[in-house]
């Protein structure tokens, strides 16, 4: 079954394409997911626990990029825009066939949908998509929200912003989860591990299980930064406080954390309007 | 028994017919004389034999395909009731008792219409020849005795080897989508086949196919050709466009465990992939 040249190259390498999507969803993308969950949850052991898990990544410096570049971005990219191919190859039939495993079929390809939209929106509200001073200058106010070294602070501002980015949040972590957690069922079969009903039994079971964990952690996330009250002046003062330790250390140096610290002219901006009103009242 | 006493004198019976192939289609009602023990072919041949729409209107009879008529053929196959099956064993006692109102009658919906409940499935047979689900003889000459097959081995590929090619399968799956091409004015019969299975080919070959493939591969003489059968499985239109909604097995009316033959195949390509790739 020799494949014609002329084919497209998404038609002549479909089963590679295919194979690459389902180990990319497992490993970098999930695995990345889980640990960036786990690291998320550290928020309710305080600002400054979060603020040295945050600093731990960063320490990368410059190859910092790159590494989410080659290992999270493209990945994600290559996952997501490979799974719109996917969805647009089939054509659900829940209303006819209402099995439980083809109403998953339809979840995991609503999920994905909603998982990629999720993510691009997600890095562009946090990261803003790349690091260049003009562009985040242009897109202020909807981009680019989270500096690193004010990390807790600055997350919990931009998620705690409004009620439709709070839930915004929680729908992309469930869909996440739900995503990773039947796709490594899905992978499972598309690779030959579980091959029996009784196989696939068990090992939807696992997957199940690992998805609930896997909620909790996500959903402890979640709250951690769109419910938790805190003291924000304090958490600023101790952001601030560990920055210029590491700055007396000689751990960073004063250019690399006026990038990733909150800008001077704007730090404790929404403190200050709190602070003014109390004062005149 | 299903209790006679409670069924009606008639019933209506809705069919999506189709005059030919690329004709629009339209439904229609037929008012059919309940019986005891009837199944949709016997309501067929009644609608054929009265040829009369519920409205008095004189009508050609309902196209259908049957042969067998105990389910080993698989050339009934139809949607009943919104679900795929086999008209022989699709019992009118039973559809009443799943459903209160009305039978309907519709062909299958994965495959080009030839005429109201008539469909064209050469695009499963090129999956199978694609595949080679055959056993290779190149001999006409005695080759003495077969190779013993384990009680195992015989246990495992007998169920696949009840496979019918009705197609249930492929109509339940979300993943196999139609494929209807029309035959040019200047094209001759050979070129149309020829360009419909180059078509069908790049298109998913479905889970009969895939299973087919496990069972000539469990084959003592068959499975010399298993690499070849496992490359078909790898080429476009191959294994990977299974989605796992896992229908196919639901809908199976021969309780052939075409999930478990793709997950094998899926793990027989992956052995295979990793070995091509490194020699």
């Amino acid at each position: 079954m020799a494949t014609k040249l002329s084919a497209p190259f998404l038609v002549r390498h479909e089963f590679l394409l295919r194979r690459l999507h389902s180990l990319s969803g497992l490993v970098p993308v999930g695995a990345y997911m889980v640990v960036h969950l786990i690291t998320n949850a550290t928020i309710w052991s305080g600002a400054g626990t979060f603020q040295r898990a945050v600093n731990q990544i960063h320490s990368l410096g410059p190859v910092l990029p790159l590494v989410e570049w080659a290992f999270i971005f493209l990945p994600i990219l290559f996952h997501g825009l490979y799974g719109i191919v996917i969805i647009r190859s089939g054509l659900p039939n829940n209303g006819s066939y209402s099995y439980f495993t083809n109403i998953r079929y339809t979840l995991q390809r609503a999920s994905g949908l909603i998982a990629f939209l999720f993510i691009m929106w997600h890095v562009f509200h946090m990261h803003g998509w790349i690091h260049n001073s003009q562009w985040r200058e242009f897109i202020e106010g909807i981009g680019g929200k989270f500096f690193p070294f004010n990390a807790a602070t600055t997350a919990t501002d931009a998620i705690q912003a409004s009620f439709l980015i709070r839930a915004a949040y929680f729908v992309g972590v469930v869909a996440c989860v739900f995503h990773l957690a039947n796709g490594i069922w899905t992978m499972g079969i598309t690779w030959g591990l579980w091959t029996t009903p009784e196989a696939q039994r068990k090992a939807n079971c696992v997957a199940g299980s690992i998805g609930a964990v896997l909620l909790g952690i996500g959903l402890l996330a979640w709250a951690g930064f769109a419910l938790r009250s805190s003291d924000s002046d304090a958490e600023r003062a101790l952001e601030n406080k560990i920055i210029d330790a590491r700055i007396e250390a000689g751990q960073i140096t004063e250019g690399e954390a006026k990038h990733k610290r909150v800008p001077t002219e704007k730090k404790r901006s929404s403190a200050d309007v709190g602070e003014t009103v109390l004062g005149e009242t | 028994m299903a209790d006679t006493s409670s069924k009606p004198d008639h019933f209506e019976v809705r069919v999506l017919r189709q005059d030919g192939p690329q004709a629009s289609s339209y439904w229609e009602r037929h008012r059919v004389r309940y019986e005891p023990d009837m199944n949709v072919i016997s309501v067929l041949q009644r609608i054929a034999s009265q040829s009369q729409t519920v409205d008095g209107k004189e009508v050609s009879p309902v196209a259908w395909e049957c042969n067998c008529l105990e389910e080993v053929c698989g050339a009934c196959t139809m949607v009943v009731n919104g679900r795929v099956r086999q008209a022989c064993t699709a019992l009118v006692d039973r559809l009443m008792a799943e459903q209160e109102s009305d039978i309907e009658l519709q062909p299958m919906s994965k495959f080009p219409v030839q005429r109201d409940l008539v469909v064209e499935r050469r695009r499963m047979f090129r999956g199978l020849e694609k595949s080679k689900a055959w056993v290779t003889v190149d001999t006409y000459g005695p080759m003495g005795a077969g190779p013993r097959i384990s009680q195992t081995e015989q246990e495992n590929n007998y169920p696949l080897s009840q496979c019918m090619s009705c197609g249930c399968c492929l109509e339940a799956c979300p993943q196999y989508t139609k494929v209807e091409l029309v035959q040019g004015d200047s094209e001759s019969d050979d070129a149309f086949a020829e360009r419909q299975d180059s078509t069908f080919d790049g298109e998913f070959v479905g889970a009969h196919a895939i299973s087919q493939v496990m069972l000539f591969n469990g084959h003592p003489i068959a499975k010399n050709d298993a690499n070849e059968r496992l490359d078909s499985l790898m080429a476009p239109g191959g294994i990977q466009v299974c989605g796992n909604a896992q229908n196919c097995v639901a809908v199976c009316p021969k309780e052939i465990p075409l999930t478990t033959s793709i997950a094998r195949a899926g793990r027989a390509t992956t052995v295979r992939a990793i070995t091509k790739f490194f020699g």
